[in-house]
Formats: C-alpha cells, structure tokens, sequence
C-alpha cells in the first residue's frame, strides 16, 4: 500500500509536468486554432535562459524566473510574428508548417550556440525531503504539481474574470463577431501567443533542476504535450489539465506493475480508446452547429 | 620602345603567375620534407564532443613523434577530415585523404558505421585504418582473418560486457541484480550479455526493464527496484540517461552497487549525475592512474601540454596514431601495404598507453587487441582504479 502511494506521487508529479507544457498549447489552438510545433524549443529555451541565469550569472532563483518569465514573453511575441501574422491568413496549413521550421531553427540555433551537451540545474532543494506520510519526495519534485495548481488557477482567473481573458474567450468563440464588438484581434493573438511561450518558459525552467535540458529535448516535450491535449480535448484547458494528470497516473501505475518498457505503449492505448469513447477528447469541445 | 616594355612587363606578369598557380601543385603530395598522416573523425554532428577528444589523442601523438625527429627524417604532418559521424561523409573523406593527401595511413574513425562503409575502399588501396574509438565487434569482423587492414588496439565491445558482467557478480560479489537498458540494440543486446554471465555465474536476474533513449522519468521504476532489495543495479545505454538514472536513484533512496556499461566512462557522466555517480561503477581503457607506466607517463606529459586530465578517448587516439608512425619508421617507407603488413604483425612489442601494465601492439589475426577492461569505481567525483 506504501508503494502504491508513493507511484501514485510520482504519477502526479510527471502528470503535472505534462500539464505545464500542454496548456499553452491547447490555449493557442482554442483561441486562434493555430498548432504550434515549436513549443517544445519554448520549453527548451525557457529552461536554458533559466539555467544561464540562475548558474552562469549567478542570479537568485526568483530573479532567474522573471527573467525567464521576460524571455519566454519574447519568444512568443517573435513567434506570433512569423506563425501567426505573416502566414496564416493565406492557408492555415501555414502556420503548423512555419512552426516545423521554426522548430528546427530553433533546435539548431541551440545546438551550434550552446552544443549538445545535457545540462542541469543544479539547486540546493534536490536534497530537501519531503514526506507526506509513507511518501517521500525531494522538495524540487514536490514543488512541480504545486506550481501546476497555480499556474493553471491563475491563468483559469485571467480567462474568466479579467477583460483580456474575456476577449481571449471571445475570439475562441467567434472570431468574426468578436471582431465587430470592437476587440483587437491582433493583439489578442499577441497575448494569447505570449501567455503560451510564458507557460512552456517557466516549465522549462522549473523542469530543469529534475530532468535534463538539450537542444532536442523539444521533441520529446512536444509528443507528450499533443498527447495530453488530444486526449483534453483540443482547446480545453480543463481538459488538458485532467489528461495531462491522467497520463502521467496511467504511465507511473504502468512501469510499476507491468514493466516500464510498456509505458508508452499503455499511454498510447489509452489515447486510442478514449478517442473512439470521445471522438473530441474528454473535454472536448462538440463542434457541430445548428 | 614602350610597346617593348609592355611586353617584357606582360611576359614578367604571366611568368610569376604561373610559378604561384604551379606550386601548390606541387606541394600538395608527399614532399621530402614532410610526412602526411592521415585523421579522420565527427569534429560537427552527434559525436562531436568525442571526436575533438580523440582528436587531442592524434594531434598530441605527432607534436611527440615530431619532437622526437619525427619519420624518416621528414617532420609529419596530420591531415584531419571531418566525416560528421556519416557515412558518405566518411568516404568522401577517406578517397581525399589516400588520392589528394597520399596519406600512408590514417586513423579513424569513432562511429563504427562510418568505419564498415569506409574499409572497402581503404582495403581498395591498401591503406591500413586505425581505430578512432569504434568499439563494434562488426568492424574486426569485417576484416579478412589473418590479413586485417583495420586495426584496433583494445578489446571490442562484446569483451567489454563481458567484464563489466563478470565484475558485478565476482568484483561486487552481487547475487541479485536488476536490469536497466535502452530499448536500442546496444542496450538490448547488453542486457542480454550481463542477464547470462551473472546467471552462468550462480546468480539470480530480480527483474529487467527497458526505457525509450531520452526518456525523462525514472522515479516508479526505480522505487520498484528499491522494494526488489537487488545486491547490483547494471544499466546499459548512453551516458545521459545513466546520469538520469542515478539521480532519480538517490531521490528515491535506491542505495546499491549500480554498474554501468561502456558510455558512461566519460567525466560528462560525472559532471550530470553529480554526488548521486559516487561509487558507480564502469568499464574503462585508460585512467590517469593506470597500472601501465608507460600509460601513466602519458597521463602526466599529455595533462602538462594539453592542460586536461588524460580520458579514454584522449589515449585511444594516441596509441592509434603512435602505431601507425612507428609502423611507417620500422618499414622505412611511405607504401601503406607494406606499413600495413607492419602493423600486422610487426608492433607486437611496442608499448599502448592503455590497458594493464606491459600492453602492447599486438594485434590479433582479425586486428583487435584484447587485454581486460578496467573496473573503475567513481570515488570524490574521480574514476578510480582498485
């Protein structure tokens, strides 16, 4: 029973994981039906940029994340530039093919700048327990779901209490009305862009001090974030919250009890079956319309 | 008068031109007073890192071999061409190295892929190749017992598992032993290797599992393992998911005797794994603190000029390279059949850097050399050899 618990922590702990880098994305598809494949470089670069802060320049953490925070920002607002406003209104195919390349820049541009030599972000929390009962966790671990609650509750408030969020959820909704009742929609792609960059940034950043960063970690990141949102359900941030958990509950329970060369085969089984439950993911939105 | 002088002017003109376009031609071959050696190595792509290591290795062999009057009174020269870790790369630059460069031999390379497509036109022109860090029993395979054209002067991966397997269960004295590797042939085909020598050793295999190469979370695996209680943990794979592993291991107070196989010798291992690497164990060729004296002094003349601690890498590249010099000075000429031969059969006395003490060139009838691996154990964030 003991150990059930403890794979169950290490279920959610990876499943938040999951969650940080798959909100971002369902955010920029939800609100401007964009797929971004470049999001995994996001992460990749949020969790160098935090890594040469917090190590080369020997800032404090905090500092390092707002700076990160300011980085990712940037990385979103250059992005929106090329995926969404020079190319998407021509063919929306565009856009997912741009971010292909955009992707492989961005790997490459870190690959020749930074090498491709794994790093870790070294801290002092790696060895501060936590024990919760019969289940322990260094703090570092420990501290992935608690930054998951918060990042996703903030940004739940954003989209239903503050105006941004409610012209955020209005062009989701219809982009042309939304357009006459006089929102921007140009700057509402800007900060829907900025807001996914931030959300992959800062879960690079915070993964690095537990999993390593390189410059092709983004692929793996990528497959992970599009298999929790398909299984979401695209667009829906509950969604992706609920699956992102659930992946990583069903992958822990998975290499416990049946062997961890089955994981992803599990993982992927799971996906097949809750599509042909729910063609949409389980927070799917029903996109027919009378 | 003038029309005169435009001419002579003119003739002075295309005279010099042409001597300065005629003699690099001239040079470009083997002169009296050089010696071209060939290097062939991944200085870009996926094996960069370790073939500037290896590099190191070559470039440190010929500033000694020069240093020491060099070869046939001719001061040498390396040639390196990068071949990426690609195999067209790798023949492209194999043909440039014997056709432009007339290289007597060349040291390469460090992927064995690149080393299978390369031998059939190094065999074509009779060129000896000199391991540059390919392990791969597939390479000495390929070459016609008795009459080897690839040389490699350390023991090829398979005895390399092999040692690393028997020293789990009689160095470590482990009865039970948990299975870690990558899902990739070179993890699987280890697995297989350490699962029979520690069964045909008396002991008992608790449990084995594979992972994806790059897989990030090791955590429900390895508590598993923890409640398993094994007296060993052997990974096989690529040294960053072993760093991983051991990591994740200290997190979830998994505390044994972990081995690792051959990709883990490097000090990027240490450097990811951190305090978790200490008493890790793995296989290794060469450490600064070998056994071998003459492999020692190495260690010490190659830290005082390079400003590094001699690696595995570094010596494999330098034992390479010092055979095929010594070769070429034992046969007084440049013709590579002939230094090949010599290789063959004509080292077997001089000294390698790496192995136990008193190794030497002694190649066998399909060009390996075989002594046994090191068992390092990683002490103070050092390898250290018992």
């Amino acid at each position: 029973m003991d150990l059930f618990l403890q794979y169950l922590a290490n279920g959610i702990v990876v499943g938040s994981s999951y969650v940080l880098v798959a909100v971002g994305l369902t955010l920029i598809f939800g609100i401007l039906g964009i797929v971004n494949f470049a999001r995994g470089e996001f992460y990749m670069l949020g969790g160098f940029a935090g890594i040469g802060l917090a190590t080369v320049l020997g800032l404090p953490l905090i500092v390092s994340l707002l700076g990160v925070v300011a980085f990712a920002a940037l990385l979103g607002f250059l992005a929106e530039q090329i995926l969404n406003r020079q190319v998407k209104d021509k063919d929306p195919t565009n856009s997912i093919v741009s971010s292909f390349g955009l992707a492989v820049v961005l790997q490459n541009a870190a690959l020749l700048v930074i090498g491709p030599q794994p790093m870790l972000l070294r801290t002092d929390l790696s060895m501060v327990p936590v024990e919760i009962g019969p289940v322990y966790l260094p703090l570092q671990r420990a501290l992935i779901p608690v930054a998951m609650i918060v990042l996703v509750g903030a940004l739940h408030l954003l989209l239903r209490h503050t105006w941004v969020g409610m012209s955020l959820r209005a062009m989701a909704q219809q982009p042309t009305v939304a357009r006459m009742c006089g929102i921007r929609v140009s700057r509402v792609a800007i900060v829907t862009f900025m807001t996914g960059a931030v959300f992959a940034g800062v879960a690079g950043f915070l993964m690095s001090s537990v999993f390593m960063v390189h410059p092709l970690i983004g692929n793996m990141i990528v497959l992970k974030a599009f298999t929790v949102v398909i299984l979401g359900g695209m667009g829906s941030v509950t969604g992706a919250a609920a699956a992102g958990l659930m992946l990583g509950l069903v992958e822990s329970m998975t290499s416990a009890y049946l062997g961890n060369g089955l994981r992803d085969i599990v993982g992927f089984l799971m996906v097949v079956i809750v599509l042909l439950a729910w063609p949409q993911g389980i927070f799917g939105r029903n996109l027919e319309r009378s | 008068m003038t029309r005169l002088h435009r001419r002579q002017a003119l003739r002075l003109i295309a005279g010099a031109t042409g001597a300065t376009l005629a003699s690099p031609a001239i040079i470009r071959a083997q002169t009296p007073s050089e010696l071209k050696i060939g290097g062939m190595l991944p200085l870009s792509g996926p094996a960069a890192i370790e073939g500037h290591q290896v590099l190191k290795g070559l470039e440190f062999a010929v500033r000694e071999a020069n240093a020491a009057g060099g070869a046939l009174d001719r001061e040498i020269v390396l040639m390196v061409e990068d071949d990426e870790a690609n195999t067209t790369r790798g023949v492209i630059a194999v043909r440039k190295l014997i056709e432009t460069d007339k290289v007597p031999f060349i040291v390469g390379t460090y992927a064995s892929a690149v080393v299978i497509a390369t031998m059939q036109i190094t065999k074509e022109y009779g060129v000896p190749l000199l391991s540059g860090g390919s392990t791969s029993v597939a390479a000495t395979d390929a070459n016609e017992p008795g009459n080897p054209w690839f040389f490699r002067s350390w023991p090829s991966s398979v005895d390399q598992g092999l040692d690393t397997a028997n020293a789990i269960t009689d160095r470590f004295g482990a009865r039970t032993v948990a299975i870690i590797h990558d899902s990739g042939s070179y993890g699987y085909s280890l697995g297989d290797q350490v699962e029979q020598v520690v069964k045909d050793n008396g002991g008992a295999i608790l449990s084995r599992d594979s992972y994806n190469a790059g897989e990030q979370d090791f955590t429900t695996l390895l508590t598993r393992i923890r409640s398993e209680k094994p007296d060993a943990v052997y990974i096989g794979g690529w040294a960053g998911d072993g760093a991983m592993i051991v990591r994740q291991a200290t997190e979830v107070g998994l505390r044994t005797q972990f081995v690792g196989s051959g990709s883990m010798v490097s000090d990027d291992f240490i450097e990811l794994a951190g305090p978790a690497s200490e008493g890790f164990a793995v296989a290794t060729l060469y450490e600064p603190s070998t056994p071998n004296v003459y492999g020692a002094e190495f260690g010490k003349r190659f830290e005082a000029e390079v400003g590094q601690a001699a690696g595995t890498l570094n010596s494999l590249g330098f034992d390479s390279t010092s055979i095929g010099i010594e070769a070429v000075r034992r046969t007084g000429g440049t013709d590579s059949k002939a230094v090949s031969d010599m290789i063959a059969t004509g080292t077997a006395d001089f000294p390698i850097v790496q192995g136990p003490e008193g190794a030497t060139a002694a190649f066998d009838a399909k060009g390996g050399v075989d002594f046994p691996n090191f068992i390092a154990v990683i002490k103070d964030g050092v390898r250290t050899l018992a």
